[in-house]
């Protein structure tokens, strides 16, 4: 999951969705005096092309003792992703031109439903939840964006778009869902970036 | 007030009915407007402009059709016909909408529909009440006989998990239809009865939809701490408190604080116990795509875990057939996680040996959040992975 979530972050975009489709190897190698080093070779895909598969393989490393660095990880994808320098063009300007700041929330829904032209918002919140569990995952925990509680667009004087999200990350062994605050800048050529990130202080007990 | 059809055949008739169209005390309202000759032209005309309408067109001999004779009356059958297919009121299990998620009351009087239509087969039991005082109900559905050997399905024991209960939903429909048909499940109904529990956790789910969808855990308020609820998942009593849950109750994992604390899962315990004749016991969960067999609170495997497995191979086999959806399987503590006090570990224990997990789709796109439109191929492909497992009971009875 974190090398998914790290390839995501730095693959992924408003029109790319990447996800798992199969994990071929995996290898576990534990190294002295350093952590423990997992060799896996994926499938990987995106959710919007589903003929299209490209393999990845990938090195993640859990430094020992380390808990709260992020692990490192290196990764190479073999195979080419379906283009969306369209679709990035033609979201990215659409923000651009929208008079009032786009705000959101529950995406998806209740029911699931998500309305289309929130579909790249989300995605956006899919590759900003990569980077949250690459920074956040140790090798006990597995993490999967639950749902965005809420977004906001924050105008910009430069070219970038900014977006400020409360995301929910469900992790699975403790099965708690978890709020966080992300704040992520997007540009058609220059990707996503991360500017902050907290988890949400405070817990409801119920 | 009435719609009228002109069709006008002639450049006078087209010229009458355009010289309505100024006519603005009237308050025509043109659905269709004139366009030329030949083309209908449909006027909405209110009560008080009927009379001259038709004096005008009938005065020069333009012929007129009433089409729609009491626009209110149609308003409101519509009204109520939205009010029906919407969210209220399904008449019959046959134009229930099994495609869209549904509210506890909904479900509830589902199932009502469904044994007041079937009732050589179905009948609802009352096994309990939650913590908030909500019946818990199951269905069964019987050929007759006296305590047969039976099958046990629930669906909807973390209430969060949304397309387990619509699953279940479209599940005792199914049931009810094969045996109409006297196929699939018609031939297992000859020799063993069949318990649905579709909402296992009615308080949560209830939750679910007033305040948080993200809801786990049963409702109950224990210890005097802040938090509530308990993991129905941890709760029984098969390696209770160890490793693989949480004894702080503001977990998602909280065990409780004994086995069996929860009613929604003693009252499960009560009714296995007390029919004494269960073979086969499938607890319904999402997500991942793992069809899973216990044990999950311990590495030590269980006697049966050959076979276990290789039901796993033919049920995750058929599922699959259908649309390609991807199952992993294995014991709960090797495929998943440790897992302490969990369901199909005590059933297991109990001597139900085909004691089974299914986690249902997706694999973490859209995780809890489901879209509707996937829960009917969802309860079609774990229908056959159920049927394998039903099947094999069946056929191999201990």
């Amino acid at each position: 999951a974190v090398a998914v979530g790290y390839v995501r972050y730095r693959r992924g975009g408003p029109g790319r969705g990447l996800e798992l489709r199969a994990l071929r190897r995996a290898r576990r190698q534990d190294i002295d005096d350093v952590g423990h080093k997992y060799y896996l070779e994926l499938e990987l895909g995106d959710v919007l092309d589903k003929d299209r598969t490209v393999n990845c393989t990938a090195e993640v490393l859990y430094h020992l003792g380390h808990k709260n660095t992020a692990p490192e990880v290196q990764f190479s994808v073999e195979g080419e992703l379906r283009s969306t320098e369209e679709a990035d063009e033609e979201f990215y300007n659409r923000i651009r031109s929208l008079e009032k700041e786009l705000v959101a929330e529950n995406i998806p829904d209740s029911h699931g439903n998500i309305p289309q032209e929130l579909e790249p918002i989300h995605l956006l919140a899919w590759v900003a939840s990569g980077y949250l569990i690459w920074q956040n995952s140790t090798e006990n925990t597995h993490f999967h964006l639950a749902q965005i509680k809420h977004v906001k667009q924050v105008k910009r004087s430069d070219e970038d778009l900014q977006f400020d999200y409360v995301v929910l990350l469900h992790e699975m062994v403790s099965q708690e869902v978890i709020p966080w605050e992300v704040a992520v800048l997007w540009h058609p050529r220059r990707g996503l970036r991360v500017s902050r990130d907290r988890r949400q202080p405070g817990h409801t007990p119920g | 007030h009435q719609v009228l059809r002109v069709v006008p055949k002639s450049n006078e008739e087209l010229q009458k009915v355009q010289e309505l169209q100024h006519l603005e005390h009237l308050k025509l309202d043109f659905w269709l407007s004139p366009r030329g000759l030949g083309y209908p032209v449909d006027i909405h005309v209110p009560f008080p402009s009927l009379q001259p309408v038709k004096v005008h067109l009938e005065a020069s001999g333009v012929s007129y059709s009433i089409l729609i004779e009491d626009v209110q009356a149609l308003v409101d059958e519509e009204q109520m016909e939205m009010l029906r297919s919407s969210r209220q009121l399904p008449l019959t299990t046959n134009t229930f909408n099994y495609e869209a998620y549904h509210t506890l009351s909904e479900i509830y009087d589902f199932m009502d529909m469904l044994v007041a239509e079937n009732p050589n087969l179905v009948s609802k039991l009352e096994i309990g009440r939650s913590t908030e005082n909500r019946p818990l109900y199951v269905l069964k559905f019987s050929t007759g006989g006296t305590n047969r050997p039976a099958i046990w399905i629930d669906t909807g024991i973390h209430s969060r998990e949304w397309v387990t209960q619509a699953s279940g939903v479209w599940f005792a429909k199914k049931i009810v239809e094969d045996h109409a048909n006297n196929e699939g499940v018609a031939s297992i109904l000859e020799t063993m009865d069949i318990f649905l529990e579709i909402v296992t956790n009615p308080d949560g789910f209830a939750y679910t939809q007033t305040t948080n969808r993200m809801w786990r855990k049963t409702r109950s308020k224990h210890s005097g701490s802040i938090c509530v609820g308990v993991d129905p998942n941890r709760n029984w009593d098969a390696g209770f408190g160890e490793a693989g849950a949480s004894a702080n109750p503001c977990s998602e994992t909280y065990h409780g604080p004994y086995a069996n604390s929860e009613p929604e899962v003693k009252s499960i315990v009560d009714f296995v116990k007390s029919h004494g004749n269960i073979k086969a016991f499938v607890s319904i969960h999402s997500y991942s795509q793992l069809l899973l067999y216990p044990y999950g609170y311990t590495e030590t495997p269980v006697p049966d875990q050959k076979e276990l497995h290789e039901i796993s191979t033919k049920a995750v086999a058929a599922l699959s057939s259908l649309y390609g959806t991807k199952y992993t399987y294995g014991s709960i503590i090797t495929t998943i996680y440790r897992a302490s006090g969990g369901t199909i570990d005590w059933t297991y224990n109990q001597g139900i040996k085909y004691s089974f997990t299914f986690e249902l789709r997706d694999t973490g796109r859209y995780g809890f959040l489901l879209p509707a439109k996937q829960i009917v191929p969802t309860a079609e492909e774990t229908w056959l992975g159920l049927m394998v497992i039903m099947e094999h009971a069946r056929d191999n009875m201990y």
